[in-house]
């Protein structure tokens, strides 16, 4: 077994890895990460997911529901540190990963793989507290630099493959859609089991109006935090291909400062995040229900409306925008007909919020032969071109994983309240 | 007036005596046990107020708050930082309270005003109140057990800057009486008292002697304050509480008013969390089930005999619509918020409830008056309280 095989069989057991390893494994990984453009390329089938947050077991729980390394290819779009008890542990097993496997896991930078919030949102203190000094912190800091603002999933199929998945108890029955209908979203519980399908709808056919999907029946309550899921794109408009378009990946969203991807790549990213400016906006920014652009009350990065992101994704032949960056209840939300989801993968967020989490997977098209078109998210490449349909998502949900389910060390965490 | 002594509290704590239900039971055997499970079911709602210190004294170094006494009932530094969410909502608990409390007294201001604040704890709302006005007309008094009555004096004691303040209230300085045990003067009293002892069901044939509190005005317009107190007694103690309050010990022709902050909404995922964690903490939110929603809170107001207005609102709401733009831009450039869903999850989980009866004749209207457009929240939320 070599060091890195070691340093994860260790991490799994969520046990903190020497320093001067973590030093190594850092000094790797930038080696690695340096030879990554600011908007990785990665192919379809992926499975997208937002933030960790240092919650170790739920993240176990996730590679349990979707699959291990190197089995599945997976995308993790930043905020792997602060507010969890296990900051240290995520992160360094994730980097371990990619070292491992470098061309199955991408990390992606999210707005708290930052100096300046790490010191305020937990993950310095817990390397000090775990290493009694902050080299550690400095190690991953020095990582964190490195990591790509974006990347451009190509490949993605409309359709969704069967899972043979069964139906959970919840599937509402009498909605059932017929075997050979094209599914655009299925949405699946831990256990794998089908809690909901949504049909794309067809071309010319009279828009009629979906079921709302709520995606988290296991809630058990109606959803308070606005509509769960989706409102399923109508939007496919008879393209004969299944290629479902370019999935652009970003923590937080849009900026004004960037009307192409080709623009996200001539940053300069290898510094701490910035306060403004466009690579902090990549990081911080949220879609809201608002035209245009607006002041984010966040403090930083902006909002950004529906024709932002319609435009942008036209201009840039990008069929959906998936970030993660906000809590949702639910694990996903779909917005403005589907063009950008939120994915959110910290069950119980804080160990305080109640809300599930959900994983994104698109599949592979392989209509093509497995030739996989390249869109590079060139801008103005085609000057008139059908809008594609958006790729198939599959979004599994899944709940906190039970503390002490799995003999790692389970120190109960302490919420705070106002008492 | 003279100042009769409370029977012996200190005494009643730990045996025999206390709450009325529990006299009778034999020595020994379930009795014992049940008062040893009992004693340390209220020292852990006893430590609560460690929190709440610990909370405030980090919104003041962080500087959401103005609160120079803070740090004195700090009884075990060095203080743990609070994540910038809990800073917040710190501020706009004590904020909004401030608020209604500031009112009241600004209300007919040359008239003898008094306040009751139940379960005080560590609150500092005393010493900044007559730190920024010593001529206000106002006598205060704190309730909470012995133990952190106990601990209170002991660091007004230790602290000259909070003496001063005190004395800066009196004519003479011997009208300050502290004990170990109690702090008595015409105008701050921190009084050692289990609230459960005023918990006393009006039809029992032969109610228990009420404790008598020195100093207690039984005219002035009085307003007492539930400031995460009530919320840790049983749904029944705390209505008594409050029938004893508004009945027998202030008299119904004096004007009164209440104001709450406790936690709302038991029943979404966060309430449901919320409660499974403190629970694993042996505290129990008693009333929580009970008030779950605004609407409830202001039904609870006007049974209680706060018949003359009752409101409501979440943190959420109060952050939004009782802090002015300027503020609400210094407060929240203190510290960058990391996660907006997760504080408005959070500051919906609380809120402030006030409500006021006029009493009959002078002072009459007063509270109608002072807390005249004080925006409370619309509607009815009782669907999210009972789920
Ligand atoms: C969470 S602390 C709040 C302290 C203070 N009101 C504040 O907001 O800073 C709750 C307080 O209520 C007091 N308390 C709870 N039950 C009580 C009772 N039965 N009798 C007296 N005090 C009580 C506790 O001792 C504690 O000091």
């Amino acid at each position: 077994m070599s060091d890195l095989d070691k340093a994860i069989a260790q991490l799994r057991a969520c046990r903190p890895i020497p320093e001067a390893q973590v030093r190594e494994l850092c000094y790797k990984a930038r080696e690695l990460l340096i030879e990554e453009g600011n908007v990785v390329g990665v192919d379809a089938p992926v499975t997208i997911c937002g933030d960790i947050h240092g919650q170790f077991h739920d993240l176990m729980e996730l590679f349990r529901v979707g699959g291990d390394v190197p089995d599945t290819n997976y995308l993790f779009m930043g905020d792997f540190v602060d507010r969890g008890f296990y900051s240290l542990e995520s992160f360094l097993l994730l980097l371990c990963l990619k070292v491992r496997y470098p061309d199955r896991i991408t990390l992606i930078r999210g707005n708290h793989e930052s100096r300046q919030i790490t010191t305020v949102y937990g993950f310095y203190d817990e390397c000090l507290r775990k290493y009694g000094s902050a080299n550690v912190w400095r190690y991953c800091c020095d990582v964190f630099d490195y990591l790509a603002l974006g990347a451009l999933v190509t490949g993605a199929s409309t359709k969704l493959e069967a899972t043979g998945a069964g139906f959970a108890e919840s599937y509402p029955q009498n909605s059932m859609p017929a075997d050979d209908l094209d599914i655009e979203i299925e949405i699946l519980n831990s256990n794998g089991d089908i809690m909901n399908r949504f049909p794309r709808s067809q071309p010319q056919a009279p828009s009629t109006p979906k079921p709302e999907p709520s995606s988290s029946p296991i809630l058990g309550t109606p959803a308070r935090t606005g509509p769960a899921g989706t409102g399923a794109s109508g939007s496919s408009s008879g393209s004969l291909s299944n290629d479902g378009g370019a999935v652009l990946c970003v923590h937080g969203g849009l900026s004004p400062l960037i009307d192409t991807v080709d623009k996200i790549r001539l940053l300069d990213r290898k510094q701490e995040v910035p306060h403004e400016g466009a690579m902090c906006d990549l990081l911080w920014s949220d879609p809201d229900e608002i035209d245009g652009w607006g002041l984010s009350p966040r403090g930083a990065g902006f909002l950004f409306g529906a024709d932002i992101v319609k435009h942008f994704n036209h201009k840039n032949d990008i069929s959906l925008i998936a970030r993660a960056h906000q809590l949702v209840m639910e694990g996903f939300k779909e917005m403005f007909d589907s063009t950008i989801v939120t994915v959110w993968s910290a069950p119980n967020y804080c160990y305080r919020c109640g809300n599930v989490a959900a994983i994104l997977e698109l599949g592979e098209d392989g209509s093509n032969g497995g030739y996989v078109a390249r869109s590079n998210g060139d801008a103005g490449r085609k000057a008139e071109r059908e809008p594609r349909g958006a790729p198939g998502r599959r979004y599994r949900v899944f709940e906190a994983a039970p503390q002490d389910s799995r003999g790692m060390p389970a120190k109960k965490p302490v919420a705070d309240y106002f008492l | 007036m003279s100042t009769p002594q409370l029977p012996n509290l200190l005494d009643s704590l730990g045996t025999g005596r206390g709450r009325g239900r529990r006299r009778g039971r034999g020595r020994g055997g379930l009795g014992e046990n049940h008062e040893d499970n009992q004693e340390k079911k209220d020292r852990v709602v006893q430590k609560t107020d460690e929190d709440a210190s610990v909370s405030r004294m980090s919104a003041v170094e962080m500087g959401y708050l103005d609160d120079p006494f803070a740090r004195a009932f700090i009884y075990d530094p060095p203080i743990p930082r609070r994540y910038p969410i809990i800073n917040r909502g710190t501020y706009v608990r004590t904020a909004a309270i401030d608020t209604l409390v500031n009112k009241f007294l600004a209300a007919d201001r040359g008239a003898q005003k008094q306040i009751i604040s139940l379960g005080a704890g560590s609150d500092t709302r005393y010493f900044r109140i007559i730190s920024k006005d010593p001529t206000v007309k106002l006598v205060y008094h704190e309730l909470d057990f012995p133990t952190n009555v106990a601990q209170k004096i002991s660091a007004i004691q230790h602290t000259p800057s909070l003496l001063a303040v005190i004395r800066s209230t009196l004519s003479t300085p011997s009208d300050l009486q502290i004990t170990a045990h109690a702090l008595t003067s015409p105008t701050y009293n921190i009084h050692p008292l289990d609230l459960r002892t005023l918990a006393i069901d009006p039809s029992t044939s032969a109610p228990p002697p009420l404790p008598t509190l020195p100093h207690l005005s039984t005219g002035a317009p009085t307003l007492l304050l539930s400031e995460c107190c009530l919320i840790y007694l049983s749904p029944h103690d705390a209505d008594s509480i409050l029938a004893t309050l508004a009945t027998s010990l202030i008299p119904p022709s004096t004007p009164l008013a209440l104001i709450l902050y406790e936690p709302i909404r038991p029943h979404d995922p966060f309430g449901r969390v919320m409660i499974s964690n403190l629970a694993a903490r042996g505290i129990h939110l008693q009333t929580l089930q009970k008030y779950s929603s605004l609407s409830r809170q202001r039904a609870r107001l006007r049974s209680a005999g706060f018949v003359d207005g009752q409101a409501a609102a979440d943190v959420d709401f109060i952050w939004g619509r009782w802090v002015g733009e300027a503020e609400k831009e210094r407060v929240a450039g203190l510290e960058m918020l990391d996660e907006l869903e997760e504080w408005v999850l959070l500051a919906r989980h609380y809120c402030v409830a006030w409500g006021w009866r006029d009493g009959v004749g002078e002072g009459g209207g007063l509270f109608g008056t002072a807390w005249e457009g004080v925006v409370g929240q619309e509607g009815n939320d009782e669907g999210e309280g009972i789920d």
